[in-house]
């Protein structure tokens, strides 16, 4: 009976440890995201945006996580419980649902422990699932993440994309709206202010980057 | 209690120390095409109105061009908004100006076909093409609505053109409410060139100049009514983006008019002890235009981040039931939609540079959902399913949207549909699009275009509203937004929005 007893809390130990311990300290204080959340994020986007290839950026050197951190902050809480719900669920669902490998060959590990091809694999199975829900975690997860990697400024220069800059005409609304947060007595504009509107020239892929696109700025 | 504004003035969420209490003629919730409408002619007609807003102004300073980031700052529940049933995304604004400050400034007026339909299935008299003619056009010269220049176009959009000659099909510039659009492609986080005449920058100051009040920040959490009077609207301060409330307010007027939006102005009712709701058609009959898209790889560069956001579009199949589009979005939010992972993923990235985005939207009359409140919050519970009948429209669609690619010279297209392969590279390739028998959880649709949950109707027994807009169970509260639709308008429908608000203006106007 205690041999049992010592078995099942050795069992249960492992499960624990493999759920929720060896979890790294991550590099900069995070927003909101544990560091389990932050583990699985980071293995997903180096497994969505691996490093090479057409676009240099890996998805860790584009700080997908960073920019996860802060999204799912902002967005509103019952939607960032499912987010987070959808992190859990990929980072544990090779617990009981192994990886190629399986339990001698390392499979039935949390998916930020699998190896890169082993996470390939996994991710492969959410995608090409005949199950609409499982679709749907993949398609989910991979959003999030696109638009943290798109989010990033070098890969949109990388890509042609960063925005240009662009003369903003000021108009009557601009008498009229503060800034988010601040008082109208802190409008400084006048009526004398006013500039003609948009002239409708085109714009095209040539004049400076906006300057927070611009190279050697951090995001 | 605070001071009454002085009138023609705009309060921001920084102005507000205590509780308060206002009082107008007319009370307008919602500052999007259909209340700034209401609320500029109004005004001009020398009635004292109130403006309420939910969401801040927002100044160019204020905008994000990453797109995510901008969604959380401009769309309700940070853009994540979705349909159950049907999973299906719905993006709703929060700010001032509401959806035009966020959307592609597209303006065509309802098909006559479709205006008759209503008539005659929903016993509305007025709402022909004649009928409101005067009304669209008032807008249209207001906002200087006008078919997209071809200097703005981009090469995105003179594909399409392409395509749809090489095929027969018509096609034409879409017509907008721009001025000066330099084609900057950034209709979706805020107007930059200041070029789109949205709300904030042409309705509202023009409210304001003619006097009229507007509070932004304010959610209006409850219309107060007694017998068939409604008197009083009343709600808290919310800070702008957290929406942490704060300071109380009320609101007394002798008319209110909601123009919350189909997802919140049903659900306002509904919080008002289920108001105006003896029809039972209070958040019945949602409808979107579900849309379907495919980008296609051209062999040469298309820049596609230049050119009008959506400039081209074929009113072709309006009567099958879709109309076509070009599309472009920021590139991490066009990009959601991009199969695979991996370096297949970067590499298809990597070819936006050579590609165009084209999209379907649909009315899919056999579609229908219902908008709930729920407990706690004015967020909706939407309920919505694809029909199974709709399918072969949206196949149609996705199929006609191959022929125009490869007509206009693309290599491959990436048509986002389960059970399809993730690359075609041949309309012979593509036929899987239109011979496959494709189920709605095959397709990855979007819904931004919502309708009919307040909906009019001759009878009172079966609609809300009557065709101007005034509830049927109350004497003074209207409704002017979308949720007024009976139907789908078939095209986008923020022009028709306007002209019913412009109508439910001018009758406001002559009955009070």
């Amino acid at each position: 009976m205690s041999l049992l007893a010592l078995a099942l809390a050795a069992a249960a130990g492992y499960a624990l440890t493999r759920i929720f311990l060896g979890y790294s300290r991550p590099a900069s204080r995070p927003v909101l995201l544990t560091r389990p959340e932050l583990a699985v994020v980071d293995a997903a986007a180096e497994t969505l945006f691996p490093p090479g290839g057409v676009i240099p950026m890996s998805g860790r050197e584009a700080r997908i996580a960073a920019f996860v951190d802060f999204y799912v902050a902002a967005v509103p809480r019952n939607l960032r419980i499912l987010i987070r719900m959808l992190f859990f669920l990929v980072e544990h669902a090779t617990l009981f649902f192994p990886a190629p490998g399986g339990l001698l060959g390392g499979g039935m590990r949390r998916f930020s422990r699998l190896s890169p091809e082993q996470r390939d694999a996994a991710l492969a199975g959410w995608e090409r699932s005949s199950l609409f829900p499982r679709r749907l975690v993949f398609t989910s997860l991979r959003a999030i993440l696109t638009m943290g990697y798109l989010s990033s400024p070098a890969v949109l220069r990388a890509l042609g994309l960063a925005p240009r800059e662009i003369p903003t005409p000021i108009c009557e609304a601009d008498l009229l709206y503060p800034r988010i947060g601040a008082l109208p007595s802190t409008i400084a504009l006048r009526a004398e202010d006013l500039t003609p509107p948009s002239d409708g020239t085109p714009l095209g892929p040539t004049g400076p980057l906006r300057a927070d696109y611009a190279e050697r700025v951090q995001p | 209690m605070s001071p009454r504004l002085p009138p023609g003035e705009i309060r921001v969420f920084a102005q507000y120390g205590e509780d308060f209490r206002e009082q107008a003629d007319v009370a307008v919730v919602g500052s999007g095409p259909g209340g700034a409408v209401v609320a500029k002619e109004l005004a001009e007609a020398g009635k004292r109105v109130v403006l309420l807003e939910e969401g801040p102004p927002l100044t160019p300073q204020d905008y994000e061009w990453d797109g995510a980031r901008s969604m959380t700052r401009t769309l309700r529940e940070g853009g994540l908004r979705a349909t159950r049933g049907y999973v299906m995304p719905t993006m709703q604004a929060i700010c001032l100006g509401g959806g035009s400050l966020v959307n592609s400034a597209i303006c065509p007026r309802a098909p006559d076909f479709t205006l008759e339909r209503w008539c005659t299935q929903f016993e509305l008299a007025h709402t022909t093409l004649t009928g409101l003619r005067p009304h669209y056009e008032s807008v249209e010269k207001f906002l200087g609505i006008a078919p997209t220049p071809a200097n703005v176009q981009g090469a995105r959009n003179l594909l399409f053109k392409r395509g749809c000659d090489a095929l027969g099909y018509s096609s034409e510039p879409i017509p907008r409410n721009v001025r000066g659009c330099r084609g900057s492609g950034e209709c979706f986080t805020g107007c930059r060139s200041r070029a789109k005449q949205s709300m904030d920058i042409s309705y509202v100051p023009a409210a304001i100049r003619a006097g009229a009040r507007v509070l932004t920040s304010v959610q209006v959490q409850e219309v107060i009514s007694e017998g068939r009077q409604a008197g009083a609207v009343v709600g808290q301060v919310v800070a702008p983006f957290t929406g942490r409330p704060s300071y109380r307010f009320e609101v007394r007027a002798k008319v209110i008019v909601l123009s919350a939006g189909c997802m919140a102005t049903p659900v306002l009712l509904q919080r008002s002890r289920n108001l105006a709701n003896r029809s039972g058609q209070v958040g019945q009959n949602l409808q979107f235009h579900p849309g379907v898209a495919i980008q296609g790889v051209f062999p040469e560069r298309t820049d596609p981040q230049f050119g009008a956001t959506q400039g081209y579009q074929s009113l072709h199949f309006l009567r099958e039931g879709f109309k076509l589009e070009t599309l472009w979005a920021p590139p991490g939010v066009l990009a959601v939609r991009t199969p695979g992972f991996g370096h297949a993923l970067k590499r298809r990235l990597a070819e936006i540079p050579y590609s165009a985005t084209w999209d379907a939207i649909s009315g899919c009359h056999s579609s229908l959902g219902t908008v709930r409140a729920r407990r706690g919050t004015l967020d909706p519970a939407l309920h919505w399913q694809l029909d199974e009948r709709d399918m072969p429209i949206l196949q149609r669609a996705l199929w006609v949207l191959a022929e125009i690619f490869f007509a206009a010279g693309a290599r491959k297209i990436l048509p986002g549909v389960h059970g399809v392969a993730d690359e075609l590279h041949s309309l012979r390739e593509a036929e899987p699009l239109r011979s496959k028998g494709l189920r709605p959880k095959d397709l990855v649709c979007g819904g931004n275009h919502v309708f009919s949950t307040a909906r009019m109707h001759g009878d009172p027994r079966r609609g809300v509203v009557d065709e101007y807009g005034k509830c049927h169970d109350l004497e003074n509260l209207w409704i002017a937004d979308t949720s007024v639709f009976p139907q789908s308008p078939s095209v986008n429908p923020m022009l028709t929005c306007m002209a019913l608000a412009h109508r439910t203006a001018h009758a406001i106007a002559e009955r009070v």
